[in-house]
Order: C-alpha cells, then sequence, then structure tokens
C-alpha cells in the first residue's frame, strides 16, 4: 500500500472518530442542534481531504501518519470547543480553513525545505521581529503581553515565531556544529569552544530572558530555552550545552519568580494551590476537579459537566489553555491517555523524520520542530495537570485559538516537506528524484 | 547527531509518561480525594441538573421547591423565610444546612429506598427524579411563632408530646433563604446569627424553668411531697455560699407546690442539696441532658444540653459542691439546655412520663405520589414515673392558674407550665416559659426563650407560648 493509500485510510478512520464524537455531543444537547453544526463535520472531512490532496501530489513520499493524527486532534478539538461554547467552534473552523491554506501555500512555495536554508538570517531576523513585536504593540492578556490585536483578530505571534526561529537555528546550528563542538580551551577544566560562536547563541539566551521580563510569557519563554537548548544538544551532541543551558535558565527561572510578581504568582500556585483556592489558585483547582471527575471512562463527549447553569464553563479558559480538562473529564482516563499518545505519536514521527533526514538542516529541522511540538504539548498538559507550574500555553491543534492552529499546520507542512525529501533520497523513483534536484 | 536526537526522543517519551502517571494519579487514585474537598463544588453544581424534590409542611404548605430554567433547576423557597433554620438552604457556593442536607439524597431520588434505578437509565445517562418530603410542621403554628418573635432574639418550639412531632421551630433573628447568596457574607458574620437554629444550637442557662426536672427527681425520690412545709427567709446558705430568690423576694411559710408556682429559689437549692448531685444528675440523664436529641438533622445542628465549661459539655461524673447543686437545682450553675431539650422536659410531663424521639420529617413521597418512608413514632427516654408526672401536671396548672406563669393562661384551655428567669449578670434576664396544654390531654408542648430582655419569663415568654399554644390547638389535633 502507497503512503498516500495508507493515509487516506487512516484519515477515514479519524474522520469515524470524530463523527462519532459530533454525534455524541449533539446527542447530549440535542434540544440546540441547527444546520451550522452539520456543517462544521461537512467542512471538517473537506479540509483535511483537500489537504490529502495536496500532500499527495506535492509531498507523495511523506510520512502517511502525522497528517491523519493531526485531523484527529483537531477533530477532538472542534468537537470539544463546540461541546463548550458553539459559537467559538465556527470561528475555530474558519481558522482550521486558514491554517489548511496557509498550510497548502507553504506546500506550493517552498516545495522542499531546504530551501529556506538560503533564507536564514532573514527568517530569523522575522521570527525576532514576530517576538519581539508584542513588546512594543501588545495587549495584556491576563497579566502576560503577547498578543496583538490586528484587523479586529487576535494574533499570537510568538507561535509563528517558535517556527521561524527553529528554522534560522536549523541552519546555523549545522553550519557551526563543528566548530561548536570543538573546544579551543578550558574553563575550570570543563572545553569551551571559541567565543565568537556564542553569540547568536547568548542572543537567543537573552531573549528567552527579554520575554520573561517584559512579555511575563514564562510558558513560551520556557519553550524556547528548552527548545534551543534541545536543538544545541542534537547538533553538537555535547551534554555541557544542555547543562549550560538548562542551569542559565533554571538562574532566570528563580529570578523572575523572585522579581515578577506574575512568574512568582504561578510558582507558588503549583506549590499550594489551596491556599488560594477562591483567588490564584481558582482556576488550576478547577482544572484538577474536572479532570479527577472524569474518572476511568468519563461521561462521553458532551456528557460531562463542563458548564453552569448561566453557561460559564467550569474553569476559566477551558476552550483554550485548559481544553485539556474538558477532554479528560468527558472521555476520562482511557480517552486522555489516548489523547497524550496521539500527541506522542505526532512527536515520534517527527523525531523519526529527523533521525532518518538525509543532511543535517533536514535533521536539526524536523527534531527541532518536533521537539517544539512536544515540549509546548508537555508544558501545558503538566501544567493544567499540576506536574509542573502552570504556564499558558496553547493545546497544538486542539485548543480554541487561530494562531496555534494556523502555525501548528505550518509546522506539520514542514515536517511533511522533510519527510518527504528523506523518502525521496532514500528510496524515491528517478522521477522523484530529479523534481526534487530542479527545486535545488 | 542521530545519538541526540534520538535521546532527545527518550527524554520526550520519559516526560510523556510522566503525564500519563499524573493523569491516572488524578482520575483514579486520588479522585475520590479531590471530589471530597469542600473546595470542589462539582457535586453541588450538577446536581442543579436534578429536579430537587420539594419540602412541605404537614398541612400542605411548600416551603421549598425547584423550579427548571434553560436545563437547570433553581431552588425557591416560595414562603419566604418559614422557618429556614430548619429547612435549611441550598446553594452551590455555600453549600446545605438543615434538611436540605439531612434529606439530601431523598431530595435528589438518590435514596436506595426509592427504588434501584435500572442500568438503561443510568446508561442512557437519565436522570432521577427528586422525592418529597413532607414535614411534621404546621405552617400556621410555625408562621404564629415567627410573628410572635418579630424584634426579639430568641426561640420557641412547639411540638406534639404524644408523638414527638416538631410542630414549630422558630429562630429569631431569622433569614430569608432566597437573598442568602447576596448576604452570605453578612449573614455569617452577624453578632446575632440569623443562620443558628437557636431552637437545637442554642444553650441557655434554662433558670427556674428547670426547677421541672429537680421536683420530678424530689417527688419520685420521695424526698417531698407537694404539701412539704418550708420557710423561706430570703436566704440559704450552704458551703459558704447562699442562694437568694428572683429580686430579693422573702416569701415566708410556704408549701413545696407553692414553691413552684412562685420559683422560691432557697426551697429548691434546700430540695437540690437534699437530692444530692448523684441523684439530680440521674434525673436530668432521665430527661435527656447529656444526649443529643435524635432529631432528623445533619451532625451538629442539635447539640446535648447538661453541664457546660464554656463551649466544652463537663461529664455528668463532674465534681460539683454543694452550693453548686443548689444552684443546678434551680437551673443555674453550669446547667445550659436548648429550648428543645425544655421543650421535651414539659412534653415528659405531659406525656405521663414518657418522651418520645422528636422528629420533623413524616413522611417521604415519590413524584409519583407513592410514600416510601413514614415516620412511626417511639419513645425515647423514661424521664420519671407516670404518678410522678401526674402530680407534677396539677402542680404545672397552678404555675399558670395562681403562679408566676398566669401570662400563658388561654381561656377554655386548661394549661400547665413553668417560667424561667435566668439573670445574666448585667441587669438583663433570659425569660423562659415551658408548658402544655390542655393540660388534662395535652396536645402541644412548648419551650419560648426570650435574649436580652429586662423583663421575667412570666411577663415576656409566658404570653408568646399561650399564642403559639392557641395556633396549635386551632390547627387541631393530628391523626
Amino acid at each position: 500500500m502507497s503512503r498516500r493509500t495508507t493515509e487516506l485510510l487512516y484519515l477515514v478512520l479519524a474522520g469515524a472518530v470524530s463523527t462519532m464524537a459530533y454525534v455524541s455531543v449533539y446527542a447530549g444537547r440535542f434540544h440546540e442542534i441547527d444546520r451550522r453544526s452539520i456543517l462544521y463535520g461537512l467542512v471538517f472531512v473537506v479540509i483535511f481531504l483537500v489537504l490529502h490532496v495536496v500532500v499527495r501530489i506535492y509531498l507523495p513520499q511523506a510520512d502517511p501518519y502525522l497528517l491523519p493524527v493531526t485531523a484527529l486532534l483537531a477533530a477532538i478539538g472542534l468537537t470539544e470547543i463546540f461541546r463548550i461554547k458553539p459559537s467559538l467552534a465556527l470561528l475555530q473552523g474558519q481558522w482550521l480553513i486558514v491554517g489548511a491554506l496557509l498550510f497548502a501555500l507553504t506546500v506550493v512555495i517552498v516545495r522542499d525545505h531546504v530551501r529556506l536554508d538560503r533564507y536564514r538570517y532573514l527568517i530569523g531576523v522575522l521570527g525576532l521581529a514576530l517576538l519581539v513585536f508584542p513588546i512594543v504593540a501588545g495587549t495584556t492578556v491576563n497579566g502576560a503581553k503577547l498578543w496583538i490585536r490586528a484587523f479586529g483578530m487576535s494574533i499570537q505571534p510568538s507561535e509563528f515565531a517558535k517556527i521561524a526561529i527553529v528554522v534560522f537555528l536549523a541552519g546555523y546550528l549545522d553550519d557551526k556544529k563543528v566548530l561548536l563542538s570543538v573546544p579551543t580551551r578550558h574553563v575550570l577544566g570543563v572545553p569551551v569552544p571559541a567565543a565568537k560562536y556564542f553569540g547568536p547563541l547568548v542572543l537567543m539566551g537573552g531573549l528567552a530572558l527579554v520575554m520573561l521580563v517584559f512579555m511575563k510569557d514564562f510558558g513560551m519563554s520556557l519553550l524556547f530555552m528548552a527548545v534551543f537548548v534541545a536543538l544545541l544538544y542534537m547538533a553538537t551532541d555535547r551534554i555541557v550545552y544542555v547543562a549550560a543551558g538548562g542551569g542559565l535558565f533554571a538562574a532566570a527561572a528563580a529570578l523572575a519568580v523572585w522579581l515578577v510578581p506574575h512568574v512568582g504568582d504561578r510558582f507558588s500556585i503549583w506549590l499550594d494551590p489551596w491556599a488560594k483556592a477562591d483567588t490564584t489558585g481558582y482556576q488550576l483547582l478547577q482544572s484538577l476537579f474536572t479532570i479527577a471527575d472524569g474518572g476511568l471512562l468519563g461521561a462521553g463527549f458532551g456528557r460531562g459537566f463542563l458548564l453552569y447553569a448561566d453557561r460559564q464553563p467550569v474553569v476559566p479558559d477551558l476552550q483554550t489553555d485548559f481544553i485539556f480538562a474538558a477532554i479528560a473529564n468527558e472521555i476520562g482516563l482511557l480517552g486522555g491517555v489516548a489523547v497524550v499518545l496521539c500527541f506522542l505519536l505526532f512527536f515520534w514521527r517527527g523525531m523519526r523524520i529527523a533521525t532518518q533526514a538525509p543532511d543535517g538542516f533536514s535533521k536539526l529541522l524536523a527534531g527541532g520542530l518536533a521537539a517544539a511540538f512536544g515540549l509546548q504539548t508537555f508544558i501545558i498538559l503538566g501544567g493544567v495537570t499540576r506536574l509542573i507550574p502552570l504556564t499558558g500555553l496553547t493545546l497544538p491543534f486542539v485548543s480554541y485559538g487561530g494562531s496555534s492552529i494556523t502555525a501548528n499546520l505550518i509546522l506539520l507542512a514542514l515536517l511533511l516537506m522533510v519527510s518527504h525529501r528523506t523518502n525521496v533520497v532514500r528510496a524515491g523513483t528517478e522521477v522523484e528524484r530529479r523534481r526534487l534536484a530542479e527545486l535545488g | 547527531m542521530n545519538k541526540a536526537i534520538t535521546r532527545v526522543f527518550v527524554v520526550g517519551v520519559v516526560l510523556f509518561l510522566a503525564l500519563i502517571v499524573n493523569l491516572t494519579y488524578l482520575q483514579v487514585v486520588a479522585a475520590d480525594r479531590l471530589a471530597a474537598r469542600p473546595e470542589n463544588k462539582r457535586q453541588l453544581a450538577k446536581e442543579l441538573r436534578i429536579r430537587r424534590g420539594a419540602i412541605l409542611s404537614y398541612d400542605g404548605v411548600v416551603l421549598a421547591k425547584s423550579v427548571r430554567r434553560s436545563g437547570f433547576y433553581h431552588r425557591t423557597y416560595p414562603e419566604g423565610s418559614l422557618a429556614p433554620q430548619l429547612v435549611g438552604y441550598d446553594s452551590v457556593r455555600y453549600g446545605r444546612s438543615g434538611l436540605e442536607k439531612q434529606m439530601n439524597e431523598v431530595l435528589l431520588g438518590r435514596a436506595p429506598e426509592l427504588g434501584v434505578r435500572s442500568w438503561l437509565d443510568q446508561l442512557l445517562g437519565r436522570r432521577p427524579t427528586g422525592a418529597d418530603v413532607v414535614t411534621t410542621l404546621s405552617a400556621e403554628v410555625q408562621r404564629v411563632a415567627q410573628q410572635a418573635l418579630i424584634g426579639k432574639r430568641g426561640a420557641i418550639v412547639a411540638l406534639d408530646p404524644a408523638t414527638g412531632a416538631l410542630l414549630a421551630d422558630a429562630s429569631s433573628p431569622t433569614y430569608d433563604q432566597r437573598g442568602l447568596e447576596d448576604e452570605w457574607a453578612e449573614l455569617t458574620v452577624a453578632e446575632d446569627a440569623p443562620l443558628l437554629n437557636r431552637v437545637t444550637q442554642g444553650l441557655y442557662a434554662p433558670g427556674s424553668s428547670f426547677k421541672v426536672v429537680t421536683a420530678a427527681a424530689a417527688l419520685e425520690e420521695g424526698v417531698v411531697t407537694p404539701e412539704a412545709q418550708f420557710v423561706d427567709t430570703g436566704t440559704f446558705v450552704i458551703y459558704g455560699g447562699k442562694v437568694t430568690n428572683y429580686g430579693d423576694a422573702v416569701y415566708g411559710p410556704h408549701d413545696f407546690e407553692t414553691a413552684l408556682t412562685q420559683s422560691i429559689n432557697t426551697t429548691f437549692a434546700k430540695v437540690g442539696d437534699k437530692l444530692g448531685r448523684g441523684r439530680l444528675v440521674r434525673k436530668m440523664r432521665a430527661f435527656g441532658f447529656w444526649k443529643v436529641p435524635p432529631l432528623d438533622l445533619p451532625p451538629g445542628s442539635v447539640v446535648a444540653s447538661g453541664r457546660y465549661d464554656g463551649e466544652e459539655l463537663l461529664s455528668p461524673e463532674a465534681k460539683m459542691d454543694p452550693l453548686a447543686v443548689a444552684w443546678a437545682a434551680c437551673g443555674q450553675e453550669r446547667v445550659l439546655a436548648t429550648p428543645l431539650q425544655m421543650a421535651l422536659v414539659a412534653a415528659a410531663v405531659a406525656n405521663g412520663g414518657e418522651i418520645m424521639v422528636p422528629y420533623v420529617v413524616e413522611e417521604v413521597r415519590t413524584r409519583d405520589g407513592r410514600v416510601v418512608d413514614e415516620a412511626k413514632p417511639s419513645r425515647w427516654s423514661t424521664a420519671m414515673d407516670p404518678q410522678t408526672a401526674l402530680t407534677l401536671n396539677e402542680m404545672m396548672r397552678r404555675v399558670v392558674t395562681s403562679g408566676t406563669g398566669t401570662g400563658a393562661a388561654i381561656e377554655g384551655v386548661e394549661v400547665a407550665g413553668k417560667t424561667g428567669t435566668a439573670e445574666r449578670g448585667d441587669s438583663t434576664n433570659l425569660a423562659w416559659f415551658i408548658g402544655f396544654a390542655p393540660a388534662s390531654d395535652p396536645e402541644v408542648a412548648v419551650a419560648v426563650v426570650v435574649e436580652d430582655t429586662l423583663a421575667t419569663g412570666g411577663a415576656e415568654a409566658a404570653p408568646l407560648a399561650a399564642k403559639v399554644m392557641r395556633a396549635a390547638l386551632a390547627a387541631g389535633r393530628r391523626p
């Protein structure tokens, strides 16, 4: 069976599961069924079939599991958003269309990710600009300054900056990896590479600090720093960078906990949410209560207790950062673990693409994107389940939010590109190889 | 490079496994503990989707019911504040109290006696329907009792001595359940505690109303007869202290019956001294002191009467010197009693010495009218023998005809009772009246207590008791 047929098969499977989820939500609130809600299901299936066709034409040898697992996660997210607030599901559906368009555009225009490396510094500067922009023109939401308002919409540029910076770092580190791993001198017995190659790296670390202090965006800052350290490690194979990066971030975090009240609050809530159960700890506790209430099996999609009598969600921000609490409540531990495994599957395929990729840039790009995806998932899921301090991040593909879903679909497109190139280089047909060569 | 990538992948897998382990902990291991946290109001909020049963008075007045609004049920209290401390509140934010708490499983239709729900109902998520709770309260008697207390602090309780059925439970100041959520902050800190059910939770020095217990002990033990002669000089000196009369009155020569009707402390002190600690305390226990009356209310909503040291109930065996015994015989010293307990003292005399188990839930009825649970009156305690009860009954009639309790008289009905005036040292009194009517065949027993009054039990409490008893008699005997 060809890769694309496998993909189509799994897409149909994901479509069937999503339809069941939709039907269950309708049944749970059947007195509110309307034509629009049927439309969601149809539009959803059509969107992913179109993406499948795009991949079939342009990236025929790409990994067959990533698109179906994305579809499944997006379906669960959309269903749960519809469950919580139907009007938002329509908006999210529109964002999904925008995301699908951007996915198709990325595939059609870029064709081969290797071409991106030519614009390495341009992309790096773009990423930086996207990150810094909210500091200048941003609005403060939940104590963090990470949104810009444009054309009546809120955009979270850091979701896009994440991708741009991974592209930049993958290229830069692939170039400098030898230099970075060869020590020129020793400091306290530890081998240290030449100082000039540290420039961009110090810049990166500084950036994470700036995000932490000026934007108070603990989540994104943590994600950037972690992805950066992961990339550095993957490029150089030197654990000393992990230790240095980890130490640096730990020190920065400790300083932030001490100096920035917003960050300090989050930390103390994590340690003891009960002390401020009615105020700052309320959201996390309600999340834990909602998750715990799901039990082993949950009540089923549309049957959990997620809305109060006045239609307010039981956890503030339930449809965005806390969407996993809603999912774990409605489909229980079994469903919750299944969702976690879906993310793990995505992460695994991404890392697998990285190990098999034919060149360093491709490896680092796929590895960086997969690591960013996996870490973002871990940081927010760990946050809402009190495994780690809660920091605001969206759950990729699932949370309500236009920036999140569009950016992650672009991330998916890039991973598929790397995968396609890998498989063509390793075992593609003569025609495919020629086409790829022509692009370069 | 691949080695490092694989390592990063392994770290990622470990992190994801940690997520799964933590999720399992939350949803399986800690789930029950989290559900039971007081901060967790999910259960309460969920129950809003169940049609909660109504709480009714015996005469069919709806005290609490649920109405559906956009898929959820809202609790309403059509009568406003009729027995709010007893009926209780049902609030998502602040939990439940009173009958709303005690009868919760029945009201939500989940109690086992309502029948097991089929697996099909559970599978399809069909919600149970709550059953109605019919109380023993008489809306009319309750209304009269609450009106009698308007502008005062205190409590009135009326019950049927033959069955133990509670007819009225009035506690003042009161509150309106409909405004509970808005006024919660004020209600919980208010110094006059409107949320408190003074009938079952208010501990008061019973004062001379307690002399009924002392008299029962003394008569039964043969320490005195109603005709036994005493001489009062205004003071009884004992164990380095003295017992005096209310208002420093001096009564001269008199018999024991007069000591009760005029409430002469010195004589009761003498009688208490003769009785001794052991026999007095034994009789108190027979009347129900040191036991929590088993009224169907949540734990903590009914407290035991007895001797207290501050907030702490002293053991019945706690040491008392003769002066303490003498004062205790007059209902002073460390003796504290709830109005419910004092009503049960009156009921014991009214019911030939037997105290019936006090109860407030008459029956539980499913929505389709099936009675699934019905109260069966039973004996709680034997306070004294029937002969002593009859003697005391006659003595207490004279309290109302010619003693301190004339204010409790009802035209055409023979009333028996006992007043009490506990001085609080700041020139305000605690005014008591306990009694029953008709004296020959009692249908109602009452206890009235009014806090912070300048008047005596006879002047302040007895007229209120008359009002409530008249209303109870007008409401008629129940089957």
